[in-house]
């Protein structure tokens, strides 16, 4: 008996347990104080978006009070339908693909906001100003569905700079180890070291086999290493050196066509190679299964010899940061030069979306609206003036950026301060609003002296298409297959066992065939439409 | 040796025992119903003697029927309910339509064209195929094997403990399990640097990036983790062997192999040929989680399934309705499998599932 009752206290006390944590669970979401609601992604360590000193004064200058409620990202990519989720107007930072955006578009469940110019003085005059940012937002229908994120800089096309370790290489020199045929003296160890590729092979080998941070164990070094198919520092540029203009989705703009490097015979050369590069041992393996963390992790302790990246400082720790230098591309054995562009870009267009369910349209867009404004994009971007992230004083009506976080890295800092999301940031806000961070400048300056100038020539970034819907569900199973098949005949090829053969090679051309026609036609067609409408 | 046995083994093998009661019994019942109630069977009965037979079954053993109750609703609830999902492989969903309703956009097979013309189909076709035909043939006699030498064993302690040692790793999770092979077998693994040490090309040995190694070690770590646990069935079916024979077969001089071969495979056969059937049944379906959690791209050639393309493609690319085309696919050659399965074992070993 006693044994009965203790069983049915705790069945009901779980059962209460149990709706109250569901009752409470599904009442948190629900605010009845504000206007809006908005579903953000948004990871933990970021700060409060309700509390962030440019949301406070945006609904002061407004008067439009925004309830933001989070979705991690891991959440995020798990929720089929964020679209469905009760009780919000709006999602930010949406991740959507053209198709999804259309998708929900022509169903009516995401507002079309061309229909509201008139309550968005910022965006429709962003738009008149930008046919090309106008005809990138389109979707089949011509409808706007989605507000973008603008921030060109002129960085994102060159995703890659080759630094190399100074200090091991006068190590060499010291040693009396350089390679034979390589002449280096000391004074030549300054950013923008000029090397031919076999020199750079050659050291590579050395970095391989000696000991060259003197720890007694020859094998901790990792003579060059990126992160294969990553959006920045990737291997692309190496392989361009081969004379073809590579970037990871092995597909470029040249002279006005749209064109798949793979079918380069130079390609297939510089693949070639590289498989001996790494079946010697002088690419570490890791480089095709490590991400981004991994790498960076990895790096800190200076055992790299050289390595792709944007900017040393994220993948060093400090007192690494002065052994490395920049490696201008590298030259091919007649002496010339190739870099290739990435497709990233500065356009990115499904960022924030309106739900058809949100009762005042224009109040929510007009809120929106100011996004666009030179001061609250920098703020959305950066952080805001008040947190510290710029100078409290305007210098020539220019923002300054404030370098000096404390003990928190810039890294840190503007991750923590800034929501990012919807802004628009061009040429003129550099000019006229805002003065670029120092690190970005240093970046831009960097890669206008290293990289920019030795870009093929008619090389361009295919910039965002607008596809019809016959259009995308054709490609969408076309660069399915293709990307698996590419990916998988490349990364056999190089750190394969054998060597790929040229067999191999018109093979996977010829059974990818229809495919490679399919997505060039498709592309083609769309860049033609998009010359058209924005010239 | 059935005290070791869980209950679900034991379940099992009382299921497939009262099974063929049941059948043997089907005429049987009838009669001795009349016999019981006291009721020679006439003309007017004969005419339903089966409805009859029922009735009077029902009304005398009805109750226990409650006890299938909670199996039932389950099955209804979560195998039978959604099931209307499959729709959706004939319509441009997106999550938020309704499945049927009146803004339901009806494609007909537009979705199930869209699967077939991509241009790996047969790839992944194949390399589902091979992934569970192989898995199969490893995996299927591996534990009847395992099963009829550990009853072979005259310690039982030796029998018990070895038993416990083989399906311990079935209780390892699939992620740790995935995270042990990639420990091992992975680039700067285990196995690659011992292969370095050992003075291999430079390159190491990479075998989660080597298409021709996912099959095997898919399979081969499949198997370790599940030989011993699917053994069991067969070890519940082996106890219910009559000591009698076996003292009969000793009699007759037969050796431990001969009795193997003539006394205990015999008396699981039944056993064997209904597992089989029912894996046949799933033969198109093994784990995409696990291949999933192995797959690189290195060896995307050969571990790009059927069910990984459905979750890529489906799920994660938002094309609901082509991912539910596939999966729709993968199933009616899994139904189409397990009737041949069925037909095939009735015709040849009078065993089957109806």
């Amino acid at each position: 008996m006693k044994k009965i009752i203790i069983g049915v206290t705790a069945t009901v006390l779980w059962v209460v347990c149990v709706t109250l944590f569901v009752v409470f669970a599904m009442g948190g979401g629900t605010n009845t104080e504000h206007q809006f609601t908005v579903l953000t992604v948004k990871e933990d360590a970021v700060k409060d978006y309700n509390s962030m000193p440019v949301f406070r004064e945006l609904a002061q200058e407004t008067g439009i009070d925004v309830n933001w409620i989070y979705n991690t990202s891991a959440q995020y990519s798990n929720n089929t339908d964020p679209v469905g989720t009760k009780g919000i107007d709006a999602i930010y930072h949406t991740g959507f693909s053209n198709l999804k955006l259309y998708d929900y578009g022509r169903r009516g469940r995401i507002v079309a906001i061309d229909e509201y110019m008139d309550s968005m003085p910022n965006f429709s005059r962003i738009l008149t100003a930008r046919p090309d940012i106008a005809e990138a937002l389109k979707s089949p229908d011509g409808h706007i569905y989605s507000l973008p994120r603008v921030e060109e800089m002129g960085l994102k096309a060159y995703p890659n700079i080759l630094y190399i370790n100074k200090k091991w290489i006068e190590k060499l020199i010291d040693d009396g180890n350089l390679p034979a045929g390589v002449n280096l003296t000391k004074d030549q160890l300054t950013d923008g070291l000029d090397l031919y590729r076999w020199e750079f092979k050659a050291i590579l080998q050395k970095f391989r086999d000696l000991d060259m941070d003197n720890n007694g164990n020859k094998d901790n070094e990792v003579p060059l290493t990126f992160v294969s198919g990553n959006w920045q520092g990737n291997e692309s540029d190496l392989i361009a050196s081969f004379g073809v203009p590579e970037n990871r989705e092995h597909k470029t703009i040249l002279n006005g066509k749209i064109t798949f490097t793979i079918e380069d015979e130079k390609w297939f050369k510089a693949i070639t190679e590289m498989h001996d590069w790494c079946a010697s041992g002088l690419i570490s393996s890791a480089s095709f299964d490590q991400d981004e963390s991994q790498f960076l992790a990895h790096g800190q302790d200076g055992r790299y010899g050289a390595f792709y990246w944007w900017e040393k400082d994220t993948v060093l720790a400090k007192e690494y940061r002065d052994d490395y230098v920049i490696v201008l591309p590298l030259k091919d054995d007649d002496g010339n030069r190739y870099v290739g562009v990435s497709n990233e870009q500065e356009v990115e267009k499904g960022e924030c979306v309106i739900l058809s369910s949100c009762e005042d349209k224009e109040g929510l867009l007009s809120y929106f609206d100011k996004f666009f404004e030179p001061d609250y994009s920098a703020q959305l971007n950066y952080g805001s003036i008040k947190s510290g992230a710029f100078l409290p004083n305007k210098e020539n009506g220019k923002l300054i950026p404030n370098d000096d976080h404390g003990a928190q890295s810039a890294d840190d800092f503007r991750m923590r301060n800034a929501p990012y999301g919807v802004v628009y940031l061009t040429q003129e806000t550099w000019d006229n609003s805002v003065q670029m961070e120092s690190r970005a400048q240093l970046r831009l300056d960097n890669l206008n002296s290293y990289v920019k100038p030795y870009v093929f020539e008619g090389v361009a970034t295919i910039p965002n298409l607008n596809y019809t819907q016959q259009e995308l569900l054709e490609l969408n199973t076309h660069e399915f297959s293709l990307s698996n098949n590419i990916a998988s005949w490349y990364t056999q090829a190089v750190i394969g066992n054998t060597a790929p053969t040229r067999e191999s090679w018109q093979n996977l051309l010829s059974v990818n065939r229809d495919s490679i026609n399919a997505v060039l036609r498709i592309n083609q067609a769309a860049y033609d439409r998009y010359i058209e409408a924005t010239v | 040796m059935s005290n070791e046995l869980t209950s679900t083994a034991l379940e099992d093998q009382l299921d497939q025992q009262s099974d063929v009661v049941d059948e043997i019994g089907a005429d049987l019942v009838e009669q001795a119903y009349d016999a019981l109630d006291g009721n020679p069977a006439d003309d007017k009965k004969k005419k339903h003697p089966k409805w009859e037979a029922w009735k009077t079954n029902f009304r005398r053993h009805g109750w226990i029927l409650l006890f299938i109750i909670p199996a039932f609703v389950y099955v209804l609830i979560f195998c039978y309910a959604p099931m209307y999902g499959i729709l959706v492989a004939f319509q441009d969903y997106m999550p938020g339509d309704s499945i049927i309703g009146s803004d339901t956009t009806w494609v007909g097979f537009q979705n199930f064209k869209t699967f077939f013309s991509n241009p790996n189909f047969w790839d992944y076709f194949l390399n589902t195929f091979l992934l569970c035909i192989f898995g199969f043939l490893v995996g299927f006699p591996l534990p009847i094997i395992v099963a009829l030498l550990l009853n072979s064993l005259r310690s039982k302690k030796v029998k018990k403990g070895l038993q416990i040692l083989y399906y311990a790793p079935h209780f390892i999770s699939l992620v740790v399990m995935v995270g042990m092979l990639k420990l091992i077998f992975g680039s700067d693994g285990l196995l690659d640097q011992l292969s370095r040490q050992m003075g291999g090309d430079a390159g190491g040995l990479k075998l989660f990036l080597t298409p021709e190694a996912f099959r095997p070690l898919f399979i081969f770590s499949g198997n370790w983790q599940d030989f011993g646990w699917s053994a069991i069935v067969y070890l519940a079916a082996l106890s219910g062997v009559d000591p009698a024979l076996h003292e009969a077969a000793k009699m007759d001089g037969a050796s431990r192999f001969r009795r193997i071969f003539s006394v205990d495979l015999p008396a699981i056969l039944p056993t064997i040929v209904m597992l089989m059937i029912l894996s046949v049944g799933n033969l198109m379906s093994c784990g995409y989680e696990k291949v999933l959690l192995m797959q690189t791209a290195g060896n995307l050639e050969t571990s790009e399934i059927l069910s990984t393309y459905v979750y890529k493609f489906g799920l994660m690319n938002g094309q609901y309705g082509v991912g539910t085309a596939a999966g729709l696919f993968n199933s009616v050659i899994n139904v189409v499998l397990l009737v041949i399965a069925n037909f095939t074992s009735k015709k040849l070993t009078n065993n089957s599932m109806w």
